[in-house]
């Protein structure tokens, strides 16, 4: 859609003046400011969904992370929560990634389309666009030609979260920028008995709760989607490095008893392109402004 | 500490040694990126491995610079309950909360220490910590970069030391290596602490007078020294020397006023050469652009 604007006239960029100078002294030129959309509902709950299984979406596929708990007190009503659970919803997930694989292979494609090698000071969000139920990707970034450098492999440039002095310093380090990496995990929490009672401070119908304990099944979850956040980006590695990761976790509470813990994981897959070689110990200064 | 263009060699001796720093051909570097990149084949055994981390790339630099290596991206995370009735009106410290926070605290740091172990680290750097107190319950979650010495005669020369955890950066970590110290882990100390009701006569007497509040003053102070007390014992029982980069939290809870909190950490270090080694700074006068420009804040979205 953009190719014509992108294939001439004057470029655009998303640099700072500062990181434009330190792109321009590396031999980075900015060729055009490329951006990739995607809008996406969700559809986990339709009669065609993947996700179903025998009537229900919940449950573990193989490898993917599911506990339970039992209620240790035995038959008590019909409103006593007799099982708990922790899965991980590869829907929500593998929804996440549509969404912002789509947005970024958009982006690529502009980056293409302007002959660039790179796309760098990569920026991503995404957000509701108002009560429609639908999540907007934006992904964007500068795309970059290296003065005198190769084609890409593949004819796929590389991006990078990091821009002008930041980049530098990464080069400098050995290190070449392969691709940005992110990953979302989910895990949805449904309590038992116990877990009921702790979060509410209380021992139910057992009587007062006299001393703390640890509400292991939360915590657990709280863990467990951190962990599969994390082996998503490693999967993305393939043998590269993971670099300035940034990790937001948020829980919401769908009713009582039941939350779903979300994580996301976002950073710098970078190879190393030359020997290790360390700095000799950094010159402690003090500044005088 | 100064950027990564200094490639002269460190001298042996105590105290580091500082270099000219010479000339480096960024062009020509990221050129050879570029060439790597578009042919993987000359891309051959350049000592990297596959690591995940949330350092930047100046804390991996200096984190080099002393032969240590990031492994893997590591969190730990623990939540306790806090029994119903707790955070009634009454006098003293509220033990239950206390406990939680200290319980949920020790869980999490065990928890990454597994974890670091699992993965081969030898400790844990810029450890983030941030608890959150509900009134039914009190979490701490913690997450950092499991970090290992580069190389196998460094591993050697780090010797059996503990597995550590720390709050300290990749920075300030490097800083402390280089002055003959090393971390052992995280000490808290917490304390809840009703500030107990003033009578009915002294509140109308005070109702238009410019007063201390001594109810909430004394409990502060009760709750400041109850944390700081704790904080200082989990260090003696990690056979630390001090505890440096001590943080504070502090004041009364939201859900309930009448209480006031005080959660104190830091990183608790030893002494590990004969002596401390003295740095000596150069003064400078820096010349880049204040801007930071590209802002990580924005890649959390709107």
């Amino acid at each position: 859609m953009a190719s014509g604007r992108l294939a001439g006239g004057p470029f655009t960029s998303g640099l700072t003046v500062p990181d434009f100078a330190a792109c321009l002294q590396m031999g980075l030129e900015p060729v055009g400011f490329v951006q990739g959309f995607c809008v996406m509902k969700w559809g986990w709950y339709g009669a065609n969904s993947q996700y179903l299984r025998s009537g229900s979406p919940y449950g573990a596929s193989h490898g993917q992370y599911a506990e339970q708990w039992r209620c240790p007190h035995g038959f008590v009503s019909n409103e006593h929560r007799t099982w708990g659970q922790n899965y991980e919803q590869p829907w929500v997930e593998g929804a996440w990634g549509q969404g912002f694989g789509s947005a970024y292979e958009r982006m690529l494609q502009e980056a293409v389309a302007c002959g660039a090698h790179g796309v760098v000071g990569v920026v991503d969000t995404s957000m509701h666009l108002g009560d429609t139920g639908a999540l907007e990707f934006h992904v964007r970034g500068t795309a970059v030609k290296v003065v005198d450098g190769p084609a890409p492999h593949g004819g796929i440039p590389w991006t990078t979260y990091l821009a002008g002095q930041r980049l530098a310093k990464l080069i400098e380090a050995g290190y070449a920028p392969v691709a940005i990496a992110a990953s979302v995990a989910s895990v949805r929490v449904w309590a038992y008995c116990i877990t009921e009672y702790l979060m509410g401070g209380n021992a139910g119908t057992w009587g007062m709760q006299s001393s703390t304990s640890e509400i292991e099944q939360v915590a657990k979850a709280h863990m467990a989607v951190r962990r599969i956040a994390r082996d998503h980006v490693r999967g993305q590695l393939a043998g590269d490095s993971f670099l300035g990761a940034q990790m937001s976790v948020s829980e919401r509470e769908l009713s009582e008893g039941d939350q779903v813990i979300e994580c996301t994981l976002r950073g710098n897959r970078v190879r190393r392109f030359k020997e290790f070689d360390p700095l000799p110990a950094p010159r402690p200064t003090v500044r005088l402004s | 500490m100064n950027g990564p263009e200094s490639r002269e060699s460190p001298a042996g001796g105590e105290t580091p040694q500082l270099g000219q720093p010479d000339h480096v051909d960024i062009r020509s570097e990221l050129l050879r990126a570029a060439r790597a990149l578009a042919d993987p084949r000359e891309v051959q055994a350049t000592g990297g491995h596959e690591a995940t981390s949330d350092l930047t790339v100046d804390e991996e630099l200096v984190l080099h610079s002393v032969g240590w290596e990031p492994v893997e991206l590591l969190s730990g995370v623990s939540m306790f309950s806090v029994p119903v009735g707790s955070w009634t009106w009454g006098r003293g410290e509220i033990g239950s909360a206390t406990a939680a926070h200290m319980h949920a605290f020790s869980a999490a740091v065990a928890r990454m220490h597994s974890e670091c172990t699992k993965v081969g680290g030898h400790g844990v750097v810029g450890v983030q910590v941030e608890h959150t107190v509900r009134s039914h319950h009190i979490s701490v979650e913690l997450v950092g970069t499991a970090v290992r010495p580069a190389s196998s005669a460094k591993a050697k020369a780090t010797g059996e030391a503990p597995v550590f955890v720390s709050d300290l950066s990749a920075r300030d970590f490097s800083l402390l290596h280089a002055s003959g110290w090393h971390p052992v882990g995280l000490a808290v100390g917490a304390s809840y602490v009703y500030a107990p009701r003033r009578s009915a006569k002294d509140a109308m007497q005070q109702k238009t007078q410019n007063v201390e509040l001594t109810n909430f003053t004394e409990a502060m102070y009760s709750a400041r020294e109850l944390a700081m007390e704790r904080m200082q014992k989990a260090a003696i029982d990690l056979r630390g020397s001090g505890i440096v980069e001590v943080k504070v939290g502090e004041g009364s809870l939201g859900f309930a006023r009448h209480v006031v909190a005080f959660s104190a950490w830091g990183t608790v270090v030893r002494l590990v050469g004969q002596s401390h080694r003295y740095l000596q700074p150069v003064m400078v006068l820096p010349l880049d652009d204040a801007n930071v420009g590209f802002g990580l804040q924005a890649l959390r979205g709107s």
